[in-house]
């Protein structure tokens, strides 16, 4: 069939028309981010000194103070979050890819899709209900257990994928010279698969650490130092929002520094995660 | 190798975690911890925060012992006393005798504190501080009073240039002891108010525009020209909003400050001394601003750690003693002496 030069110039612009609107939601997806850390380094940049990383809050009034107890209290429940989660996820993934072609399995699987869609606040409120009313007492703890509910799923369906991609032919192979099934799984396969278990486990880790809301009735917040599990402990994110909304000039340029901190340790767990990703695709080629 | 940087990652959380975890245990008794500090957790009110981290911090330099407060409202700080999960709640809002039957535990609330609401606005032509009467003040809220040269405001404003503007109404948009206070004071001074309206921590409100928290309202009023909003003085000293001077119940135009609202609250000892919960809001006395409130502090009557509320007693016989002036230096209104006998009265109830 003949095509006409008028039919071939309406594709020819069908054809640019499209490509310009795909080009230019590409840069909108980036845009955000950019304006973001342009934004945050702008304002924030200039209060980021020793004073704001290693000193306690002051009282409004008072200029100055910092946010060591919020950035320490992040680190210390965020930790704590994945030294439960760790251990349960990375074993419920396991389980879901080796045995989990069962009814139960699919079950698991629905419900950890579930928890990870479970708005953050509900999980910080449950949370409250388990472990602050009857311990009495807001606590890291409880912050800790709040965190670890969001990144369980998040490492348990990371993990499953991965040691579902590891090739049978590595089991066999173990299998073959005699290992048992046990020793097949923790020397042959999670090794295999140990690469993009802890890219899953950063990005765990990168959403716990931005996560407000399952903390402010967890962790509650803190001005002192605590070490403490069972005492509040303070934390970055509500820290942020409790400075934002208050009417004090000082406490809005210490939150523009909180953000630009906490958006830095969440930059450089996803750049970790992702190079740690290219390394293994290098290995397996 | 970049696996090796992942693991010294993960490693040091994990290290962070298991040092903390085996730091030396606090004794149950004296809830002191690794440094022999004795922490005290509160929460509640947002209004009375800035003033709470002040006596906190004071209060820490004196006598080592950390006071936690956490702003979570005061609703909020009542509920989480009520389940036991804090020290002490503060609340701008006194908990009613209904809700105290709810409790399971008996305690004490007394004011530590009060505080004055002020009527702001933004009028770019003006630049005084305008005279209110309750009456009008109740039919700007109700909408009735639309324009800013209305004539009644222009007849209580000799020389004042009032601009053709609209009134635009700000009101808190989320349960508030601001709206309280407030909403306690137009219900006192106007049956139609009390009818229409009434008292609350958030109600209905005829006509305006909500906006969250102290903030919220102060963003709003600074945008709209012709806005007219309530803010604690605080917040519209520290934004340099302007504030409008109230014709009190003796007929004197009063603005708001620690004096007259100090004035209101000595005024106000006698319905104290009858039921602590009263209002200090239309208060007699020539300098009393009319629209005052305390912020209370719960604190439990038969504590679980005798050791813990010891400490918590003596932390507010200082904040009612020389806490007070700090109080003052942040735009709050200290407590008259009466006042402070009183409270300190029912804080002697705390073993």
């Amino acid at each position: 069939m003949k095509v006409s030069p008028l039919h071939e110039r309406w594709r020819r612009f069908k054809n640019v028309a499209a490509l310009t609107l795909a080009g230019v939601c590409a840069v909108v997806v980036m845009a955000p981010v950019f304006i973001i850390l342009a934004y945050l380094v702008a304002n924030g940049i200039r209060s980021v000194n020793l004073e704001f990383l290693s000193s306690l809050p002051k009282p409004p009034g008072e200029v100055g103070g910092g946010m060591a107890n919020a950035i320490v209290g992040s680190f210390y429940m965020v930790g704590l979050g994945l030294l439960i989660s760790l251990p349960i996820g990375v074993g419920a993934g396991v389980y879901l890819a080796e045995f989990g072609n069962t009814r139960f399995g699919y079950a698991v699987r629905f419900m950890a899709d579930v928890l990870n869609g479970v708005p953050s606040i509900v999980i910080g409120i449950s949370v409250w209900a388990l472990l602050v009313v009857p311990m009495r007492s807001f606590s890291a703890l409880a912050g800790g257990v709040a965190l670890s509910f969001i990144m369980i799923p998040m490492i348990a369906r990371t993990t499953e994928e991965m040691v579902r991609a590891v090739p049978n032919s590595l089991r066999m192979a173990s299998l073959s010279v005699g290992a048992t099934y046990a020793r097949t799984m923790w020397s042959v396969v999670l090794p295999a698969a140990r690469g993009g278990i802890v890219t899953g486990v950063m990005l765990a880790l990168a959403r716990a650490f931005g996560e407000a809301a399952p903390l402010l009735f967890t962790a509650l917040g803190n001005r002192f130092w605590n070490f403490y599990l069972d005492r509040p402990m303070a934390n970055l994110p509500t820290q942020i929002y409790e400075y934002a909304k208050s009417p004090y000039q000082d406490w809005h340029r210490q939150a523009w520094a909180a953000a630009l901190v906490l958006i830095t340790i969440v930059l450089v767990l996803n750049v970790v995660a992702r190079v740690s990703t290219r390394e293994r695709f290098r290995a397996l080629r | 190798m970049h696996r090796a940087g992942v693991m010294l990652i993960l490693g040091a959380f994990i290290a962070v975690v298991v040092v903390a975890g085996c730091a030396p245990k606090k004794s149950p008794t004296t809830g002191t911890t690794a440094t022999g500090k004795v922490q005290i957790t509160g929460a509640g009110s947002t209004f009375v925060n800035p003033v709470m981290s002040r006596w906190s911090s004071e209060y820490e330099k004196l006598t080592g012992v950390q006071v936690n407060y956490q702003s979570i409202g005061s609703g909020g700080g009542i509920q989480q006393f009520k389940e036991g999960t804090i020290d002490f709640g503060a609340t701008d809002v006194a908990v009613t005798a209904e809700e105290e039957k709810e409790f399971t535990r008996p305690f004490v609330q007394f004011p530590v504190v009060a505080g004055t609401v002020s009527i702001v606005y933004n009028l770019p032509e003006v630049t005084q501080n305008l005279q209110l009467t309750p009456e009008v003040l109740v039919d700007i809220f109700l909408g009735k009073v639309k324009k800013w040269n209305d004539p009644r405001l222009v007849a209580l404003n000799p020389g004042v240039n009032l601009p053709n503007r609209d009134i635009v109404v700000v009101h808190r948009s989320d349960g508030s002891g601001t709206t309280y206070i407030l909403t306690d004071y137009l219900s006192t001074v106007s049956p139609e108010w009390q009818q229409k309206v009434g008292r609350g921590k958030s109600v209905s409100w005829p006509v305006g525009v909500g906006g969250k928290g102290n903030e919220g309202v102060t963003g709003q009023v600074k945008q709209l020209p012709g806005a007219i909003g309530y803010v604690e003085l605080n917040y519209a000293v520290q934004n340099n909003l302007t504030f409008a001077a109230i014709r009190n119940a003796a007929g004197k135009f009063v603005l708001p400050s620690k004096e007259t609202g100090e004035e209101a609250s000595r005024m106000a000892v006698d319905r104290l001394k009858q039921d602590i919960r009263s209002s200090a809001v239309n208060m007699p006395g020539e300098n009393s601003y009319p629209i005052t409130g305390f912020v209370y502090v719960l604190v439990d009557k038969q504590p679980r750690d005798a050791a813990k509320s010891a400490e918590i007693k003596k932390f507010f016989e200082w904040v009612l003693k020389d806490g007070q002036k700090m109080a003052a230096e942040l735009d709050y209104v200290p407590l008259a002496e009466e006042v402070v006998q009183m409270s300190l009265q029912k804080l002697a109830e705390v073993p």
